[in-house]
């Protein structure tokens, strides 16, 4: 009789243990609760300039996938457009967007003293890759959600892979002159900081050796996919994703990680104090630090910020190479003074 | 049938006054006509009648209503009148009946009623064949007739038509004359129509106002208009005319080489210092011998300067004794005379009209 | 009752009623075009942040030589722009107006074709065109030379006014068209029985006659040009070189500069007046009293062979502004990679299927942009229309101020209306910046003066007796309106929608400042979605975008019947 008991006791315990049938693979504390909270605000706005629109795509897809009931509005821009809209939406009072992810740093710390931000502290934080810890608020006001790299990159129906440049430095050498693409630090975080980390690397000489060889400037870092395919340019500093979704698609295109370091970039998301959906933005806010959320990116050949997320094939994960990034201060302050410096050099 | 009144009517556009002091009362039913040259200001007067335009200066009273005057006027929807324009202003995106039907549907007649209306009215213009036509398909004649029966089912207190024969050829105009003169009879409404033709008027009025520079010259019935112009515009204006300027001395008034007795004429006792008549030229006889003496007729010799054969009348021009006028005389077809033959003139000064003085 | 209150009450009574919705639709007038241009003026002196009055918003925008180059490019621009369209547009014209130059029809379907791409769509694919390194035009000509690289550059300022001028020209076309249409023969003859040949005869004749017509277009080129944003966005930065439009939009970046933008922008109003102005007294005096509005017998000049050579001419141009870029958008809208270029295994429908299944925002925005378009029309053809109708009939005294008024805003540039519409609406008491209205309401204003120069065209057409003849049989103003003037002026009103239609539907420049994420418009999202790098999927909008618009202007056409785009009269 006692051992009956004691035998039931213990199955029940196991069968606690294990998990009963239907109970998410890796539930965060208060998840169902919150998602009920949500359902109720039915749809968030979330406006980004972290990834592509497939992406931004994808990514809402999976978030509604996996919370029912709650719509996911994605708007998609370049960092400085997304601000924009975001300025122009607090000035005339209006709340629209629930969720900010911009990949310019000093719009957080503007934010932030602006007083447009409420704090929340995601559950899947301890999901986190550990590096990128250093580029979340103390305050808790904003979140790294992304990562992706700048390296470079260049068209393989032109140049083959033995004359492809190896360093950031090659891209100043003579017969690259008139082929290079780079995007304009006015228009584009990415571009920003790396513009931050080649002065911070080599000193501002390194733009004006790169002016001697005309690049063509566009406005995102992305549009050197669109000078890359179109064979205007031939090779570039590009953003990893995008390039090689677009490999994926069949262009011929292929990137280098270079010798003297791809750049890291770390870019936040935070919540805004006036969010007409609350508990949805947090909600998506622990998605995009959740497992499945980033399992959606990495088929979008974006790089994974959940630690226990591997990434695409072919592509190398961030710690198997060698990267650089300035520091979050480093950024906040550098960014302004190199539009200055760049609008000098470059004429525009 | 209405009465209309304008006292003092004037107005002015800008710098320019297109009617001046308009004065004139239309009994109910009264058929009267406003002739002039263009310009003269008889088509203002007539939309201010309708209320289109405001008079500057001057009322207008319907029935003793006051409906315009400088500080308000009634609008022409309200007015319970009826126009006929120049270009007819059929509606082209409606049939002939539509058209018709339009002013009894504003006033909200059931629809059985309008039916036999139009039908009535378009029997009484010969249109009802062409009741579901659209204007395009019509002439100028059906048109108007279309444009007459539109205006007239309404009942209006008062008929406006503004040169409505302006655009037809002559044949159909002569037609058409009469044609508005037998509706006007057999509805009896108070019309005033306004026209440059001075025969148009003659035919179709029961009294003539004749304008001039936005003035009225005289006010008159057709036959007294004609026999006794007042002042040389109208003399000049209606039909064709002599002018002849004299100088009353003593017993004669003397003209330019001829003389006639002062008893000869109509009130003989009013004529004083410088005087003017109008002589119709068919008032002139012309004779090859000199005409019996009498004491009525005036005789006076002459030589045939130009001649103008129009098939139903000669136009001769005549100078009398000699002198530097030439008289326009109208005779008959089989009286035939000679250029530079020497005929002689009877006329008879009852029939000279006296003229104002400028 | 008192005499004074008998005549007060006779006042009332002879009052026409309809007075209260002429003066409802003036305020709206006001209200549409007035209110943001005087909150424009108004925030170009205001500070910031203390809303004092300053003038240090003007020595912020005129006080860097940068600021003032883009001014000085815009201007140049401009210039190069209005001339090169009438260079593409009048020899077309003339040759569709007033020759035997065979294929009219086909030219004509390529300038409306012309009109309704978007300029942005075209420059995209002018620079897979004229790209210096890879463009198409390059590559065939160094492999026809073997020269080392092709001449074209489409990163540059000649680049940028082709770009322009390609996607410009049919306001020249029509225009020009239009007024040669009027000019009877006998103009010519008259030339020729004194031994003129016909082309001394079209330069000293017949041309000159379309004079006004072709000034008018020429500062309409002109006025377009320089406050067009979107093909200077994607060619002019690349080129090294700012816009007055570009400037403006780094004015509103992070932190926006209203109030800069706003003294920045002035300068381009007191010039479009001081065109206007000039236009004015060039014409004013002289006499064109040929352009009745019946024209005589029209004659088609004869050409012999060299007409083979205009109808080469005019498809040469269409070619340029849209039979190659179309099938530049066509290879990529249907491409897997369209870095890999044409080939049978290249081909897909997935962008397609992206564009319009996967991605909710295309189908909104598709939505949106045709609904403002069709409400923005709606409102500045109607509202455009009764105020003709005031001016016309001289309802009010003072008109005239009401059609400068109209025409007012064809003297601002889109994105200065935008600014203007910003400050206007995005503060107390009305605010709809946010909500669709502000949109349709920015696009209304833009084309009001489209819109009234068709209606006041159409409404002098119309024998004013015909409406009298309404009024004296008892049925008031309206009641005219509604049953004799607006049935007849359908077929001229229906033209002018569609005149409106078409741009409202490609416009940008006051759409990228006032949209928000629930009234995205395709214009927008065609031009976010530019730097991108996804062209497969740029290319497949922008090919809705044009589909889905010459469906709707071809049902148009059934509707009202070919010929309103090119006649300004009612029939």
């Amino acid at each position: 009789m006692a051992v009956t008991r004691i035998l039931l006791v213990a199955v029940l315990a196991v069968l606690f243990l294990v998990g009963a049938p239907g109970a998410p693979a890796v539930a965060f504390d208060g998840e169902k609760a919150l998602h009920e909270a949500a359902k109720k605000e039915k749809e968030l706005t979330w406006y980004t300039a972290h990834y592509n629109s497939e992406t931004a795509a994808a990514i809402c897809q999976g978030f509604e996938k996996k919370y029912p009931g709650v719509k996911c509005n994605y708007v998609r821009t370049t960092a400085q457009v997304a601000y924009q809209r975001l300025a122009q939406d607090q000035k005339a009072g209006i709340a629209q967007a629930s969720v900010i992810s911009s990949t310019d740093q000093s719009h957080y710390t503007k934010m932030k003293q602006d007083g447009w931000l409420q704090p929340y502290r995601p559950k899947n934080l301890t999901e986190l890759v550990d590096a990128f810890r250093s580029f979340n608020d103390p305050d808790d006001l904003f979140v790294a959600t992304a990562a992706g790299l700048v390296l470079i990159t260049y068209n393989t129906s032109v140049v083959s892979p033995s004359e492809a440049p190896k360093k950031w430095t090659d891209l100043t050498e003579p017969k690259w002159k008139g082929k290079v693409s780079i995007g304009h630090p006015g228009f584009s975080g990415y571009v920003g900081t790396w513009v931050v980390q080649m002065r911070k690397l080599y000193g501002w000489d390194y733009f004006k050796k790169l002016e001697l060889n005309k690049p063509r400037i566009g406005r995102s870092i992305n549009d050197t996919v669109t000078m890359l395919n179109a064979k205007e340019s031939i090779v570039a500093a590009g953003p990893a994703a995008t390039t090689l979704e677009s490999k994926s698609k069949g262009n011929p295109l292929a990137v280098v990680y270079p010798e003297d370091g791809a750049i890291l970039m770390v870019s936040a998301s935070a919540i805004l104090k006036n969010a007409p959906a609350p508990n949805a933005a947090k909600l998506l806010m622990e998605y995009l630090l959740s497992r499945e959320g980033n399992e959606v990116m990495v088929q979008q050949y974006q790089d994974p910020v959940n630690k226990h997320v591997k990434p695409m094939a072919g592509g190398k994960s961030i710690a198997e190479v060698k990267t650089i990034r300035p520091s979050a201060a480093e950024i906040e302050k550098g960014i302004p003074e190199v539009k200055e410096q760049f609008r000098e050099t470059f004429g525009i | 049938m209405s009465r209309l009144v304008l006292t003092g009517v004037s107005r002015r556009f800008d710098a320019v006054t297109a009617v001046d002091g308009f004065s004139l009362t239309l009994a109910p039913g009264e058929f009267v006509s406003l002739l002039g040259p263009s310009g003269c200001g008889k088509t203002t007067t007539l939309r201010m009648i309708a209320g289109f335009l405001a008079p500057s200066e001057g009322t207008i009273e319907m029935d003793g209503r006051l409906i315009s005057s400088p500080a308000s006027t009634l609008p022409p929807e309200k007015r319970g009148m009826s126009m006929i324009f120049q270009s007819y202003a059929i509606w082209p995106n409606m049939t002939v009946e539509e058209n018709v039907a339009f002013g009894l549907e504003v006033r909200r007649l059931p629809k059985s009623e309008i039916a036999v209306k139009v039908q009535r009215i378009l029997d009484v213009v010969q249109m009802r064949h062409l009741g579901r036509r659209y204007p395009q398909e019509l002439s100028g004649g059906q048109q108007q007739r279309v444009a007459l029966a539109r205006a007239i089912v309404v009942q209006p207190a008062v008929l406006l038509l503004d040169e409505p024969l302006s655009n037809l050829d002559a044949n159909l105009r002569e037609e058409m004359r009469y044609e508005i003169r037998r509706l006007h009879d057999e509805f009896q409404i108070t019309t005033v129509y306004v026209t440059h033709d001075q025969a148009e008027a003659m035919v179709t009025s029961d009294r003539i106002a004749v304008m001039n520079q936005g003035r009225v010259e005289q006010v008159d019935e057709p036959r007294a208009l004609y026999a006794r112009p007042r002042t040389r515009f109208v003399a000049g204006f209606i039909g064709r005319t002599n002018l002849l300027d004299g100088l009353v001395r003593g017993a004669e008034v003397t003209f330019d080489h001829f003389a006639i007795p002062r008893s000869r004429f109509a009130e003989p006792t009013s004529l004083d210092g410088q005087v003017s008549f109008s002589l119709r030229p068919q008032s002139i006889l012309l004779h090859r011998q000199p005409p019996p003496v009498s004491d009525r007729a005036a005789v006076i010799p002459g030589q045939i300067v130009q001649r103008a054969y129009l098939g139903e009348h000669w136009d001769y021009t005549v100078r009398p004794a000699g002198g530097p006028l030439a008289l326009r005389v109208t005779a008959r077809p089989h009286e035939v005379f000679e250029v530079d033959e020497k005929v002689w003139l009877e006329l008879d000064p009852r029939q000279m009209a006296r003229l104002q003085p400028e | 009752m008192t005499d004074a209150a008998a005549a007060v009450a006779r006042r009332w009574r002879h009052l026409d009623k309809s007075v209260f919705v002429w003066l409802l639709l003036i305020a709206l007038l006001l209200l549409l075009v007035i209110n943001p241009l005087a909150r424009l003026l108004w925030a170009s002196f205001q500070h910031p942040e203390t809303g004092a009055f300053t003038l240090e918003n003007y020595a912020a925008a005129y006080g860097r030589w940068r600021h003032i180059e883009a001014l000085i490019n815009s201007l140049v621009i401009g210039l190069a722009v209005a001339g090169l369209c009438t260079v593409f547009g009048v020899p077309m014209a003339w040759a569709v107006s007033r020759t035997d130059m065979p294929g009219k029809g086909l030219v004509w379907a390529a300038v409306l074709g012309t009109f309704i791409m978007p300029n942005y769509l075209g420059a995209v694919a002018w620079i897979l065109m004229a790209g210096p390194n890879a463009g198409w035009l390059n590559r065939a000509y160094t492999a026809l030379t073997g020269a080392a690289a092709g001449p074209f550059n489409v990163y540059s300022m000649t680049g940028l006014v082709l770009v322009i001028a390609c996607y410009s020209f049919p306001y020249m076309f029509v225009f020009t068209r239009s007024a040669l249409d009027l000019i009877s023969s006998e103009m010519e003859d008259a030339a020729s029985t004194l031994g003129a040949g016909a082309l001394r005869t079209t330069l000293r004749v017949t041309l000159p006659l379309a004079l006004p017509a072709m000034m008018g277009a020429f500062i309409v080129e002109f006025l377009e040009a320089i406050a067009l944003f979107g093909a200077p966005a994607l060619i002019a930065l690349p080129a090294r070189f700012q816009v007055m439009t570009t400037m403006l939009w780094q004015m509103f970046e992070f932190p926006p500069r209203v109030q800069v933008a706003a003294a920045y922008s002035m300068p381009l109003l007191l010039i479009t007046v001081f065109l206007f102005w000039i236009q004015y007294r060039l014409i004013a005096r002289k006499g064109y009293v040929a352009l009745t509005g019946k024209g005589g017998e029209r004659r088609l000049v004869r050409l012999g062979p060299w007409r083979w050579a205009l109808l080469g001419y005019c498809l040469f141009v269409t070619s340029l502004s849209f039979f190659v870029p179309m099938l530049v958008v066509l290879q990529a809208a249907f491409a897997r990679a369209w870095g890999r270029g044409f080939s049978l295994d290249n081909l897909t429908l997935r962008n397609l299927r992206f564009v319009l299944i996967d991605q909710p925002a295309t189908r909104a925005a598709t939505l949106n942009t045709f609904v403002y378009a069709a409400a923005a029309s709606l409102i500045a053809v109607g509202l455009a229309l009764a105020i003709a109708y005031i001016v016309a009939r001289r309802l009010v005294p003072l008109g005239r101020v009401l059609t400068y008024i109209a025409m007012a805003p064809f003297v601002i540039p889109g994105i200065v209306l935008a600014i203007g519409f910003y400050a206007a609406y995005t503060a107390k008491p009305l605010v709809l910046y946010g909500t669709a209205w502000i949109l349709i309401l920015a696009f209304a204003t833009r084309f009001l003066p489209i819109a009234y120069t068709n209606a006041d065209a159409a409404l002098r057409s119309i024998n004013p007796e015909l409406e009298d003849a309404a009024r004296i049989l008892g049925g008031g103003r309206l009641l005219a309106l509604r049953r004799v003037v607006g049935p007849l002026l359908r077929r001229g009103l229906a033209g002018a929608f569609i005149l409106v239609f078409i741009p409202a539907t490609r416009e940008l420049s006051s759409a990228i400042f006032l949209y928000t994420t629930g009234t995205q418009v395709l214009s927008v999202l065609l031009f976010d979605k530019s730097d991108e790098g996804n062209f497969e999927v740029l290319s497949s909008m922008g090919l809705i975008l044009v589909v889905v618009t010459v469906a709707l202007v071809l049902v148009g056409f059934r509707v009202v019947g070919r010929d309103f785009l090119l006649r300004r009269t009612a029939s």
